[in-house]
């Protein structure tokens, strides 16, 4: 590595597959959940166990970021860290954080947890994604806003390329949207108004701006093609994506009681929401095609191009799926929305960090790349977890298109529970899918342990 | 307010070979990154007229109703505006092309001059809409009205923004007839803006 | 394209405007007027294509794609008009 300090960002890595590992425990825990009601009931009920899956999720997620800017940010000012020593503090703050917020989630009826940590002072729990404690989301917010400084006051110090003020403007817009959990309005409409600002904004407007800005360095790194080019084609995207993103935020409206225009705003902007993700494949794939270098870690190009197609398929396709208003309106919180997660959540955010740590662990310990043996393993995990994503996808699609016939349009409609018994062979067929995921994540871990020859970084 | 559009006309050395059909073998003026978003733009564009006349279709006494009470003279004056923009903004780059610089400073000038007047035309019939009560939610015409223009609004305003950029750089001499990449990246943009108004104007004010 | 010529489009595109805004004034609805009114629009388009946006000559796919645009989303105006009749 270039930067002493950059190697903060190895602690931000490893903690974030530790907690992609309890992640996936947990998804494969209510995975089962959904057709075997009282597994490990009352120990873990099925909505702890979607909280630790989907904030796990969230947490690691960020650490990534956290940890991939650590690691960028010395490289594009070409100088180190305003504060390694801040950097290392704000980690092992947060992971303590998110650790007595997990116990908090396993050990204590959600309830008591909620009475325990002041959640009358200032209500913002109980809300889906947002339920941390308040001490938790204080804590979010210091964590963030102490990285930010010293993220900014790296840039500030050193040089500013347009990769790093894209990422500043995406880091800084997240802390931004995040204040919106504190706010908890009693009128039903506005609380889901501004809960959005924070979940879609998130990941349709701000995290597109960080996943740009580690896909553009990481390509410039494989590749070797000129940073302008790059840059140029980031532009484009980051303004494509805003546009569009920030408007498709309607496509939450619908059927929250806001006014019908949003029917309108939201269908037609959404529509076009897979544009950026488009412009990002062909990106992605035109930079590896004109490479002007053979870089020596394969894998981290083919997670680079990996991040490419799958955000395109998970985010822009399964998004656009089901954002029109008319087709919505019936598929609105079915498992369509899940099958869009989980492929949009991979291939756009798991993928970039994995890409991220894919290209920077290696440097971090000392080598430009793992060796041969070592990047044939995380190929193989590349295959394993990328392809028992597609079938979770196609699986949740399946029985989410038969749920809402069942359900919302069949002449006698069923009940939401009968509807689920008539989908359970889904249900399993995407459990034993998430199990490949699962051997996929362990062949990813071993493949940090293969040894062999290295050329030094 | 678009950083991407300032750096693009800002890297005129840049001829990108970013090959999305190798079929045609020549390029559109201007930086082949403009012409990617002008056809994202034409797409957004596309869909909300065309949503605009599926709509009327099964809402045609209320839209032709309501077509009548818009400012059909400032619509009018809007378009000519639009149009004396983009005409300045040819001339300019002809201009450019035969090394007359200071011409083509002034011609681009011009056309943002014109820009600012749209704004105003526009932002007098915007306040007489609002003045009479009017709002997204009056109804399904003045949903599309107000969103459809609207939208064109502020792409005048960043095509306004290129142009600026532009000029203060044709200002101080950085195009000549030799190099002026960056000012056919912002023409390009400017002419998508007048363009898509072409069609607004007929559909919006006056086909009934 | 040298300035002559520039500005000979301007007077065309000028001109069709008034031929636009007239209709309108003078109330002039139907199929008719309404053909009217999108040829004028479509003929306006074409001229800024190829005059000012300069896309003439320079090859099929770029000229294809934008005056395709403008004659796709002029025939779905035209057809739903028809339709709604």
């Amino acid at each position: 590595m270039q930067y002493k300090s950059q190697a903060v960002a190895r602690l931000y890595f490893i903690a974030a597959i530790g907690l992609f590992v309890a992640q996936i425990l947990f998804g494969l825990i209510m995975g089962l959940q959904y057709v075997v009601g009282d597994f490990l009931f009352p120990a873990i009920p099925f909505n702890v166990a979607r909280m630790v899956h989907t904030n796990a999720l969230i947490v690691w997620l960020l650490m990534g970021f956290m940890g991939a800017a650590y690691y960028m940010v010395p490289e594009e000012s070409e100088t180190e860290l305003f504060s390694p020593k801040l950097a290392v503090l704000m980690f092992w703050v947060f992971l303590a954080a998110a650790a007595l917020t997990v116990l908090g989630y396993l050990l204590v009826p959600y309830a008591g947890l909620a009475k325990m940590t002041g959640n009358d002072l200032l209500p913002t729990m109980g809300r889906e994604f947002l339920e941390q404690p308040l001490p938790t989301k204080v804590g979010i917010v210091v964590v963030a806003l102490v990285f930010l400084f010293n993220i900014t006051m790296t840039v500030l110090k050193g040089k500013k390329t347009a990769i790093s003020l894209v990422l500043l403007l995406g880091l800084w817009g997240l802390a931004l949207f995040f204040l919106f959990s504190f706010y908890n309005p009693d009128n039903v409409v506005k609380d889901k108004f501004y809960w959005w600002w924070v979940v879609h904004l998130w990941v349709e407007g701000v995290w597109e701006l960080i996943l740009g800005a580690i896909l553009a360095f990481v390509l410039i790194k494989v590749t070797g093609v000129d940073r302008e080019v790059i840059e140029k084609w980031l532009y484009v995207i980051v303004t494509l994506t805003l546009i569009t993103g920030i408007i498709g935020t309607g496509h939450h409206y619908y059927w929250i009681g806001t006014p019908e225009y949003w029917q309108w705003w939201g269908s037609i902007f959404s529509a076009l929401e897979p544009i950026p993700f488009f412009a990002m494949t062909l990106f992605a794939f035109n930079m590896v095609n004109r490479r002007r270098r053979e870089h020596p870690n394969k894998a981290a190009t083919l997670w680079a191009l990996g991040t490419g197609v799958m955000s395109f398929l998970g985010a822009g396709v399964w998004g656009f799926l089901h954002t029109l208003a008319p087709v919505n309106f019936y598929t609105h919180g079915t498992q369509i929305t899940a099958a869009h997660g989980h492929m949009a959540f991979y291939g756009a955010y798991v993928m970039v960090v994995l890409t991220m740590i894919s290209y920077a662990m290696p440097i971090l310990r000392g080598r430009a790349a793992n060796p041969g043996k070592a990047q044939v393993a995380e190929m193989w995990a590349f295959w394993l977890m990328t392809v028992s994503i597609v079938f979770i996808t196609l699986f949740l699609t399946a029985a989410g298109i038969l749920q809402i016939w069942l359900q919302r349009v069949a002449a006698t409609p069923m009940s939401f529970m009968d509807a689920q018994d008539q989908v359970a062979l889904f249900y399993w067929m995407r459990e034993w899918a998430g199990v490949v995921f699962l051997t996929g994540l362990v062949v990813y871990i071993t493949s940090f342990f293969v040894k062999g020859e290295t050329a030094k970084a | 307010m678009n950083p991407g559009q300032l750096a693009l006309a800002e890297t005129p050395a840049l001829r990108p070979g970013f090959a999305i059909g190798a079929a045609h073998s020549r390029q559109p003026p201007g930086d082949l990154a403009i012409w990617v978003f002008i056809l994202a733009e034409l797409l957004a564009f596309g869909v909300f007229f065309i949503s605009y006349a599926v709509t009327r279709l099964h809402n045609v006494a209320l839209f032709d109703a309501m077509q009548l009470t818009l400012d059909r003279n400032a619509g009018a004056l809007n378009t000519v505006l639009l149009i004396a923009g983009s005409w300045c903004v040819a001339r300019a780059v002809a201009a450019i092309k035969a090394d007359r610089r200071a011409a083509a400073a002034d011609f681009l000038l011009g056309a943002i001059a014109c820009g600012g007047g749209f704004l105003v035309v526009k932002l007098f019939e915007y306040s007489a809409k609002f003045e009479a009560g009017i709002n997204l939610a009056t109804n399904t015409f003045y949903m599309f009205y107000l969103s459809l223009t609207f939208f064109h609004f502020m792409h005048v305003i960043l095509g306004m923004v290129i142009l600026l950029a532009v000029w203060l750089k044709a200002r101080h001499g950085a195009y000549s007839a030799a190099e002026h990449h960056g000012m056919e990246t912002g023409a390009s943009y400017w002419h998508m803006v007048d363009l898509v108004w072409l069609v607004l104007f007929p559909l919006v004010y006056v086909m009934r | 394209m040298n300035a002559r010529q520039l500005d000979l489009i301007f007077a065309a595109l000028v001109i069709g405007t008034g031929i636009t805004w007239w209709l309108g004034e003078t109330g002039h609805a139907g199929p008719a007027a309404v053909v009217a009114i999108l040829a004028i629009a479509a003929v306006k388009g074409m001229l800024i294509i190829r005059d000012f946006m300069a896309l003439r000559g320079i090859g099929f796919f770029w000229p294809a794609m934008v005056m395709g645009w403008l004659l796709l989303v002029q025939g779905i105006i035209l057809a739903t008009y028809w339709k709604g009749h």
